[in-house]
């Protein structure tokens, strides 16, 4: 089978059509990256303009105890009293909104994503909601992976709408997109065994759009899946989003080789990143956003990746965790005016959304410039 | 192989303005089909000993500066007797992605005398660097070691490549991997 052109794809592109497993995986061989990141962009702009979107965020990890052993993560700790493993009181954890609250921080969002914790009762998360709704009602609460839901779902023998309907109650606002990884049987099988299947992950974000909630998605790329399974990955979020309409964004996330058990792999090589972006950007033309994760892929290649086919770069994220441990060397919080000023230097228009992009504030209103603070110059000089 | 190669005209006053408008894609491809006329696809790294850096002249760059200003400061460049045989862009203090790719698609443009132009990993980290291949760049610069450590702990932010990592990060950008030799002859890489 020949594989299609970059002119053919090109047309369908132009005309709308949505490509397919050989044009994703052409777009990932074709020589020429620019090419396909020009093209990525022609969507990107198409779609955006310059405008590129941000939060003010704080994520919670609160607790780091996860029952499965994810060859890819350097975050979870197997049982309570492993060294490094924690578990937040729930106080500890409202502490968190609090200080950014009386700091007069205004986020927006909190994104919060925990390890499959076998001790904690599900009042401990519905609790964590409600304490955090109670401290800011505005607050916009992203919280758990669909893998955490499954989990729930079986462990608290509960059909997952009703997982879905408690955490609802209690100020579940939408969904994060972590946990994707590749849906494909024989990475999962290899790389994280004992959390739940790609169709089973799948499921908990139909059932979540069903309930009208909105949520993100993600690709764990970069260690031991093919460019095959990295389109077919795509694909099957496209079929999705088809169906429920309910993704907001796609966030494809690199893979970290430090502190795990894939430490041999060497990780996704720049212009990796930016192809990945680009595909992603053209495969997935019914999910409006593609988010460069700057925590993950670097302060330098996430501005980058806003010529090719980015229009977020999430937001200020405090307290990140969970890259960190695997060995990203991005500052773990970047202020509004730097991510501001970091879009204008890309030639982007930045524009401050909340969770569902509606609009925060654009131009003149947005944060004025302010010198990167000292960490973060620090960071940027060793940055890879 | 001998290294050898075509030049163009470094470009005039009205030629550098229409340069400072392009958009980066069309900055991108122009400036990789100049070094591809010249190397033909090939991507570079080589083993330097003490003193070898010397022929590399250093263009230093800061962020904020304006493509007219280094366009300017790239055109007395130009005018060099002999030409250098190699430039590599040097920021002062953090470079930005976009700004550094923009900057090396000038400096092939504007440097057609110029054989090399070398994109430094230990300043620009080998993410950035491996994208300015795209941008007219071919050469990588980095130590160059029989092994390399986990990057752990004190190696974290140890910037040697091994010859393999390399020519990964070379062909990863679409050339072909070639390490440079004494008097300016190089091998492919076919490992």
């Amino acid at each position: 089978v020949t594989s299609p052109s970059i002119n053919a794809i090109r047309d369908k592109v132009r005309a709308g059509e949505p490509l397919s497993l050989e044009d994703g995986v052409a777009l990932y061989e074709h020589p020429n990256p620019l090419e396909v990141g020009a093209l990525a962009n022609e969507v990107r702009e198409r779609l955006h303009g310059d405008r590129t979107f941000f939060n003010r965020n704080l994520h919670i990890n609160a607790t780091n105890v996860c029952e499965a052993s994810c060859m890819f993560c350097s975050f979870a700790r197997l049982q309570p009293g492993d060294p490094g493993a924690y578990t937040m009181s729930l106080e500890e954890a409202w502490g968190k909104l609090r200080a950014r609250v009386d700091a007069g921080d205004p986020i927006t969002e909190i994104h919060i994503v925990n390890g499959l914790h076998p001790g904690l009762a599900f009042d401990y998360y519905t609790d964590l909601l409600s304490g955090l709704k109670r401290i800011q009602p505005s607050i916009h609460l992203k919280a758990f992976t669909a893998v955490e839901i499954f989990y729930f779902a079986k462990k608290f023998g509960m059909p997952i709408a009703d997982v879905l309907a408690r955490l609802r109650a209690a100020g579940l606002d939408s969904l994060p997109g972590g946990g994707a990884e590749i849906f494909a049987a024989r990475v999962r099988k290899k790389i994280c065994d004992d959390k739940c299947t790609g169709d089973e992950w799948l499921e908990v974000h139909r059932v979540a759009h069903q309930m009208g909630l909105r949520s993100n998605c993600t690709m764990l790329y970069g260690h031991i899946e093919t460019v095959e399974e990295r389109v077919d990955h795509m694909l099957r979020l496209r079929a999705l989003q088809d169906e429920t309409g309910g993704f907001q964004t796609f966030i494809p996330l690199a893979f970290h080789p430090d502190n795990n058990a894939l430490m041999k792999l060497p990780g996704p090589t720049g212009v990796e990143d930016l192809r990945t972006y680009a595909v992603a950007r053209l495969v997935l033309n019914n999910i409006p956003h593609i988010k460069a994760y700057w925590i993950m892929l670097g302060v330098k290649t996430a501005q980058t990746a806003l010529w090719f086919g980015a229009d977020d770069l999430d937001g200020t994220v405090q307290e990140e965790k969970i890259y960190h441990m695997a060995g990203a060397e991005t500052p773990q919080a970047m202020s509004p005016a730097e991510i501001v000023r970091l879009i204008r230097n890309a030639g982007r228009s930045p524009v401050e959304r909340d969770t569902l992009y509606n609009v925060v504030a654009e131009g003149a209103a947005l944060a004025t410039e302010r010198p990167f603070r000292r960490a973060v110059r620090r960071s940027l000089e060793v940055m890879s | 192989v001998s290294a050898s190669g075509t030049e163009a005209a470094s470009p005039d006053a009205a030629a550098r303005d229409a340069l400072a408008a392009q958009d980066l894609f069309e900055l991108g491809r122009r400036a990789a089909a100049a070094r591809d006329a010249r190397w033909n696809r090939r991507g570079f790294f080589a083993r330097r000993r003490a003193g070898e850096d010397e022929a590399i002249v250093r263009f230093s760059f800061r962020n904020g500066e304006s493509d007219a200003d280094r366009l300017a400061r790239l055109a007395a460049l130009a005018e060099t007797t002999p030409a250098p045989a190699a430039i590599m862009p040097a920021p002062e203090g953090e470079p930005h992605g976009l700004d550094t790719l923009r900057l090396f698609a000038l400096c092939r443009l504007s440097l057609p005398a110029v054989p090399h132009l070398i994109a430094d990993v230990t300043r620009l980290g080998p993410r950035l660097a491996q994208m300015a291949l795209g941008f007219g760049a071919d050469e990588l610069y980095a130590p160059i070691v029989g092994e390399r450590a986990l990057r752990l702990g004190d190696n974290a932010h140890n910037p040697a490549l091994t010859r393999k990592e390399a020519a990964v990060l070379i062909r990863g950008a679409g050339l072909t991997a070639c390490e440079r030799l004494a008097g300016d002859t190089y091998e492919e890489v076919t490992t």
